[in-house]
């Protein structure tokens, strides 16, 4: 384009909170969210130690994270099974921000785990897996042994599982 | 074909909620391009409209004309007059509110079209038609908002 | 290369006029105000007045950034849709580019023949970062608890193309060095500058692999279309720029069951807009691409979901200069997301309007280096969910 001014008013950081006319509004949003009956299952299994998969009665395949529906067969899916709770390290971050974009004292460390599931081939775009954290030391995170080793959860003592993702600790190294 | 229905192998009891809170802490807005004159002009005790090329005034200006052009700030004097009003008895969470509010569309006679806010008048009588003016608070409590005018009163 | 058929649409569509605001971090503008600015300036350029829309598109996120609900509502007079039809569509950052790909199909469907098509964003308003509202994009029960920030999944997914790949972080720098490059000339941009990948290397690991200078800022900005129907546009200019193909694609929420190396959302998307325009070798046959760059890795990762470089190739093609704006498959000549800044909503749209400038050769110091008559933009959207894309012919 022609133009080299384009529309437009910049504010300086300080300028802008010292506008005046500036209005102020804090949401008073509060949501409660269903976990609804598959997700409730899961983390029941999740309470009991187990993580548990769903199958599809037509093509046989078991999600993990479960599902309601096949997403191939449009079908609704029945049989809840236990899956085993190792995988390989799929992929491996180290963030040392928070969820509020503030600097973190102790970085976390998470990844995505593919469970050792069967029905999925080996070097297939899907498979099925969890988000979680690793108990791996940063360093170790970031090398390149991290991706594809082999994982096993971390389960907090029983009296401390409430039926949440967090029953899981991390996912530590199969040594 | 299958029937999903949860009603079926999950019972109520056995959902699990979770409560979670809004997004944000809290949204600043910025007044705009008109809206920071405007916002000049409360602190400093007066009103301004936009006139756009087919010679309306809108109040209170919006910088962009319904053809598209950006509007000229104008002045606005008054008087002013009540076109509209309900009478409110609620706040916003649905208590009862102590004495009732009179909240209306007031347009001065300088301009086509009015704007929103409080008359203080009594309930009972609130007319039609009447002719108000806007009441400013104290010039140090202006912020440059809408609120810099605590009201219209019966003029 | 000949006239393509479009077997799905009796009549041709066209991009006739293009604006856009600067992009800014923050602006003084209120969200109806950028809008305005952007579409008005899209008007002018066209030669046409608000009289002559008959429909307008609007594309921005609800309420969660700048704290207005009802968000096309409250554009619809920045955006000149008042007393006009109106629709309001939103994928995640994937709008930029379905806005356009909305506007088509109401013009292709024959219901107008002249569409204002807008994306704004106005991200600013949110305290205390807007990167905290992205929060709210992840599941609520099995992802939330972890308290993941947004930038956790671009880390996973660059770690896993590094890894499978075998990219380096100094390959992948080359992106936001080229982007930012790129955008010293674009007029429009917010954090254009002459970086080196050093400068990326040693700037601020927020998720490892992810450093400061790999990642977009956050933006305020407005971009808008004029897109019309072949009768008006060639009543109007004498170079209308052709829509000729549209895709778009939606994936499963589930990206912890997918493989993050390869984009599949926007590969399906990709596959339906080329099968329309009739192209049947991409990295032959476009000239120039904008693909959505929010972060380096991405720009190489949609390249890849493109079809304009085969999985895992695209970093070793970048290295040796290819997608320069001097190079055999210029990308991003406009500075990207990474140099001109990136309103989730209206970021695409400004990749297209460039587009829209350099198959008409009026993109100034940014023109590419090459004959242009193919061209391909996308844009993504949610939880590596949403692919749109749309191919450009002049």
């Amino acid at each position: 384009m022609s133009v080299t001014k384009l529309p437009g008013t910049k504010l300086g950081s300080k300028e802008m909170y010292s506008l005046p006319g500036l209005v102020e509004s804090a949401p008073q949003a509060k949501y409660d969210f269903s976990a609804g009956p598959t997700i409730s299952r899961f983390l029941q299994g999740l309470k009991e130690g187990k993580i548990l998969g769903r199958k599809c009665p037509r093509c046989g395949r078991i999600y993990v994270p479960p599902r309601d529906y096949c997403e191939y067969c449009h079908v609704a899916l029945t049989d809840w099974v236990e899956v085993p709770d190792t995988g390989t390290v799929h992929t491996a971050v180290v963030s040392y921000i928070s969820v509020r974009r503030e600097r973190l004292e102790k970085p976390e460390i998470i990844g995505v785990i593919r469970l050792d599931v069967p029905g999925y081939p080996p070097n297939g775009y899907e498979f099925a897996g969890l988000f979680h954290r690793l108990c791996v030391p940063p360093e170790e995170a970031m090398s390149d042994e991290v991706i594809g080793m082999k994982v096993r959860a971390r389960w907090k003592p029983k009296e401390q599982r409430t039926g949440s993702i967090l029953d899981i600790e991390c996912f530590e190294p199969v040594r | 074909m299958r029937d999903m229905s949860w009603n079926k192998h999950g019972r109520l009891h056995d959902i699990i909620t979770w409560p979670e809170r809004e997004e944000v802490d809290k949204y600043i807005y910025t007044p705009g391009l008109h809206g920071l004159e405007l916002a000049k002009a409360l602190m400093d005790g007066r009103i301004l409209g936009m006139r756009c090329s087919d010679g309306k005034v809108y109040v209170p200006p919006k910088t962009f004309c319904p053809d598209y052009s950006q509007g000229e700030l104008v002045e606005v004097k008054g008087p002013w007059r009540l076109q509209h009003y309900t009478v409110v008895y609620e706040d916003l969470y649905g208590n009862r509110l102590e004495k009732p509010i009179v909240v209306g569309v007031i347009k001065p006679d300088d301009a086509d079209l009015g704007m929103i806010h409080i008359v203080n008048v009594d309930p009972s009588a609130v007319r039609q038609g009447m002719t108000l003016r806007p009441v400013f608070r104290p010039k140090e409590q202006r912020k440059g908002t809408i609120l810099d005018i605590e009201y219209f009163e019966p003029a | 290369m000949g006239m393509v058929t479009n077997l799905f649409v009796k009549d041709r569509v066209a991009i006739v006029g293009a604006g856009i605001t600067t992009f800014m971090r923050r602006a003084l503008e209120t969200p109806r105000e950028l809008a305005w600015e952007a579409a008005r300036m899209a008007l002018d350029q066209a030669g046409l007045t608000l009289k002559d829309v008959d429909c307008v598109v609007i594309g921005s996120a609800p309420d969660t950034f700048d704290g207005v609900h009802l968000k096309g509502e409250y554009l619809a007079d920045g955006s000149g849709a008042i007393r006009k039809p109106m629709t309001r569509v939103y994928v995640g950052g994937g709008t930029g580019v379905f806005v356009p790909v909305s506007a088509w199909w109401h013009v292709a469907s024959g219901l107008c023949k002249t569409v204002l098509a807008v994306g704004e964003e106005k991200m600013s308003p949110a305290h205390p970062h807007p990167q905290y509202v992205f929060r709210y994009i992840w599941d609520p029960i099995i992802h939330r608890p972890l308290e993941p920030n947004l930038i956790w999944i671009f880390a996973m997914e660059m770690r896993r193309y590094m890894a499978k790949c075998g990219a380096k972080k100094e390959d992948i720098a080359l992106v936001s060095v080229k982007n930012k490059r790129n955008a010293l000339d674009n007029p429009a941009a917010q954090v254009a500058a002459n970086i080196t990948v050093d400068d990326v290397l040693k700037s601020e690991v927020l998720v490892w692999p992810v450093q400061e200078l790999d990642v977009s800022p956050v933006t305020d900005g407005a971009a808008a279309l004029v897109i019309t129907s072949e009768n008006v546009a060639r009543q109007v200019t004498d170079s209308p720029v052709w829509i000729e193909g549209v895709g778009f694609t939606l994936d499963n929420q589930h990206w912890e069951n997918r493989e993050l190396a390869f984009p599949r959302y926007l590969n399906y998307a990709a596959r339906m807009a080329y099968r329309m325009a009739g192209i049947e070798r991409p990295w032959k046959e476009i000239d120039v691409a904008e693909p959505y760059d929010p972060f380096d890795y991405k720009e190489l990762h949609h390249i890849e979901g493109l079809m304009l470089a085969r999985p895992c190739e695209a970093w070793k093609l970048l290295k040796e200069g290819y997608f320069n704006r001097d190079g055999e498959l210029p990308t991003s000549p406009s500075g990207g997301l990474l140099g001109v800044g990136n309103p989730i909503a209206a970021a695409g749209v400004m990749k297209v309007a460039e587009l829209f400038w350099q198959l008409r050769y009026e993109a100034g110091k940014r023109q590419v280096k090459r004959p242009v008559h193919r061209a391909v933009a996308n844009a993504w959207g949610d939880l590596m969910q949403a692919g749109t894309v749309i191919v450009l012919g002049n």
